[in-house]
C-alpha cells in the first residue's frame, strides 16, 4: 500500500534532511504507528504521501500511484486513494455533522442517492449518528474528531492516515479514538498513525515504526513507543 | 455535471459572507460608474469632434475667365480624387444670390457687376487630408484660390487628437484601478475561506472543481456591480442629457440610445470578465501545491 526507497528530503535553508534515506514498506490491511519526538520527520512523511511535498530524492509509492512522478493535475486522483485526519479536526464551522461528512463526496461530484446512504451509515460507524444536523461548535473534542473521521472514510479510501489524531485529546477520549482506528482498519483499511503519544501506542500493541533524526530507528511487530 | 451545486454553493457563500460580498459589489459599482460616465463622455465627445471635422471643407474659387467646358471637365477630374466625399458646383449667379441674402445691406453698393467668382465646395472623405487637397487643388489652371481655414483646422486637429489620448489614458486608468480593487477584493473573500480551500484539496476535489463556485461567485458580484452602475448611470442620462443639451445648444449632440445601450453592455461584459478574472488571480495562491 505504501511504499518508500531511499526517501530524503532537505526543506531549503535547512542543512539537516528532514528525512534521510527512509526504507519502508507498508502492505495493504496493516495498521502502523509512526513514533517519534516533534521534529522527528512524521509530518513530513505524511505530507510526502500525500504529495503536499516532493522528496528531494528516492521513489514513493501509495495505493499503487508513483507518487514523484505524479502530475500535478492528477494529486485529488491521488488524495482520493487516502482518508485523511489531523489534530486540529480542519471541520467547516459553518457546516453541520452531516454537511461537513457530505462535504467529501459532494466535491467529487457523487450523486445525491449515495451521498444520503454514505453519510448516515459511516456517521453510525463513528457513532454520531444523533448529532447529524449538530454544528461542531456543538460538539466536544472527541466528538469533532470522529467527525473528521468519518469525513475521511466516507469515500471508502483503501488508506487512512493520521497526524497527531489524538493531540488536543485527553487521554480517556483518545482510547475511543484509538478503538476506532482500530474498528476501520479491521474492516480492510491500511491505516497509518503519526503520534508521540506514548500510552496509546503501547496499550494498542501494532507494528511501531520509530523515527529519530529523520532516519528510522526501529521497525517493529507489535511493538511499544520505545525503551527510553 | 451537477450546475445546481455549484450555484447553490456560491449563493451560500455570497450569502454567508455577506459583508465581503456587499464590499466586492460596491467596488465593481463604483469603479464601473465612474468608468461608465467617463466612457459615456468620451464618446460623446468623440462624436462631437467628429461632426466638427466633417464641417472641414475646401472651397476652389474659379477663375472668371474659365469656360463652361473647362469647368465641366474640372469637376469631373476633381471627383475622381480618392479623398473626395461630396462637392458642389456654385455658379457666379448662386454665390451673388448667397451673397444678398447673408448681407441685404451691402447688396447696394455691389451694383450690376457681379464680383464674385464660381466655387468649388468639397467635402472629404477624411478631413485629415484637406492640406494635401488643397495644395493639389492650387495647381490647377482655372482655380484662383484656395480657401480651407488653415489656422482653424489645424488648431482642430491638435485638440481633437489630444483629447482622444488623454480620453484614453483615462480609460486605461480607470480599468487597471478596477481589476485591482476587485482583484484585492476577492482575495479577501477567498482568504476567509481558505479553510474550505484547503480541506476541498484534501479530499480529493479537482482544481476546476473548487475554482468554479468561486469563479460563480465573482460573475456575480462582477455582473451584480455592473448592473448596480448601468442602472444609475441610465437614469443619470435619461435626466439629465436634455438638460445637457439645452444649456449647450450649440454643440451638435445626439441623444442616441444606442450609445449608452452600448455603455451598458460593455459594462456588464466588463463587471462579469473582471469578476471571474479576479477570483482566478485571487484563487491561484490558494490551489497550488
Amino acid at each position: 500500500m505504501i511504499l518508500a526507497r531511499n526517501v530524503t528530503k532537505f526543506y531549503p535553508k535547512h542543512d539537516k534532511p528532514a528525512l534521510h534515506n527512509i526504507n519502508l514498506s507498508i502492505s495493504k490491511g496493516e495498521f502502523v504507528f509512526l513514533v517519534g519526538p516533534s521534529g522527528s520527520g512524521k509530518t513530513t512523511f505524511i505530507r510526502l504521501l500525500l504529495r503536499e511535498i516532493l522528496p528531494t530524492s528516492g521513489e514513493i509509492e501509495v495505493a499503487g500511484i508513483d507518487v514523484v512522478r505524479l502530475r500535478s493535475w492528477k494529486i485529488p486522483y491521488l488524495r482520493r486513494n487516502i482518508g485523511c485526519v489531523f489534530q486540529d479536526f480542519k471541520l467547516l464551522p459553518n457546516k453541520t455533522v452531516f454537511e461537513n461528512v457530505a462535504f467529501a463526496l459532494e466535491v467529487l461530484g457523487k450523486p445525491h442517492k449515495v451521498i444520503e446512504a454514505h453519510v448516515p451509515e459511516v456517521l453510525k460507524l463513528v457513532g454520531l449518528e444523533d448529532k447529524a444536523e449538530k454544528f461542531p461548535h456543538e460538539l466536544s473534542g472527541g466528538e469533532q474528531q470522529r467527525v473528521s473521521m468519518a469525513r475521511a472514510i466516507v469515500n471508502r479510501p483503501p488508506l487512512l492516515l493520521a497526524d497527531e489524531p489524538t493531540g488536543n485529546l485527553d487521554p480517556s477520549t483518545s482510547l475511543e479514538i484509538m478503538a476506532l482506528f482500530d474498528r476501520i482498519n479491521r474492516l480492510g483499511t491500511t491505516v497509518l498513525v503519526a503520534t508521540h503519544d506514548r500510552e496509546m501506542v503501547d496499550s494498542m500493541r501494532k507494528r511501531v515504526v520509530a523515527l529519530e533524526n529523520g532516519q528510522i530507528v526501529r521497525d517493529q511487530r507489535r511493538g511499544v513507543y520505545g525503551e527510553g | 455535471m451537477r450546475v445546481s451545486w455549484f450555484l447553490k454553493e456560491a449563493f451560500i457563500s455570497l450569502r454567508r459572507n455577506l459583508v465581503t460580498s456587499f464590499a466586492a459589489i460596491t467596488a465593481v459599482a463604483l469603479c464601473l460608474f465612474v468608468l461608465g460616465v467617463f466612457g459615456l463622455f468620451i464618446l460623446e465627445v468623440g462624436q462631437i469632434i467628429s461632426s466638427l471635422e466633417s464641417d472641414v471643407e475646401v472651397v476652389a474659387f474659379l477663375k472668371d475667365t474659365a469656360t463652361t467646358q473647362e469647368i465641366n471637365d474640372l469637376q469631373h477630374q476633381i471627383f475622381n480624387w480618392p479623398e473626395i466625399d461630396k462637392m458642389k458646383y456654385v455658379s457666379k449667379e448662386e454665390a451673388l444670390r448667397r451673397f444678398r441674402k447673408e448681407h441685404p445691406d451691402l447688396t447696394q453698393e455691389i451694383g450690376d457687376v457681379n464680383p464674385l467668382p464660381a466655387s468649388f465646395e468639397i467635402q472629404l472623405k477624411d478631413p485629415h487630408n484637406v492640406e494635401k487637397v488643397a495644395k493639389r487643388l492650387e495647381k490647377v489652371e482655372v482655380v484662383e484660390e484656395v480657401k480651407y481655414g488653415k489656422k482653424y483646422v489645424r488648431n482642430l486637429f491638435k485638440l481633437t487628437s489630444t483629447l482622444r489620448k488623454i480620453g484614453l489614458l483615462f480609460i486605461i486608468l480607470l480599468l487597471f484601478v478596477s481589476v485591482t480593487l476587485i482583484a484585492i477584493t476577492i482575495r479577501l473573500a477567498i482568504f476567509a475561506r481558505r479553510q474550505e480551500v484547503a480541506i476541498m484539496r484534501l479530499v480529493g476535489a479537482s482544481n476546476w472543481f473548487i475554482r468554479l463556485p468561486f469563479l460563480l461567485e465573482g460573475m456575480i458580484e462582477g455582473f451584480a456591480g455592473s448592473a448596480l452602475a448601468s442602472i444609475v448611470i441610465y437614469l443619470l442620462w435619461i435626466f439629465f442629457f436634455p438638460w445637457i443639451e439645452k444649456a449647450l445648444p450649440f454643440l451638435p449632440f445626439e441623444m442616441s440610445y444606442m450609445l449608452v445601450f452600448q455603455i451598458i453592455f460593455g459594462l456588464i461584459v466588463f463587471g462579469l470578465t473582471i469578476g471571474a478574472l479576479g477570483s482566478t488571480i485571487a484563487l491561484r495562491r490558494y490551489l497550488k501545491v
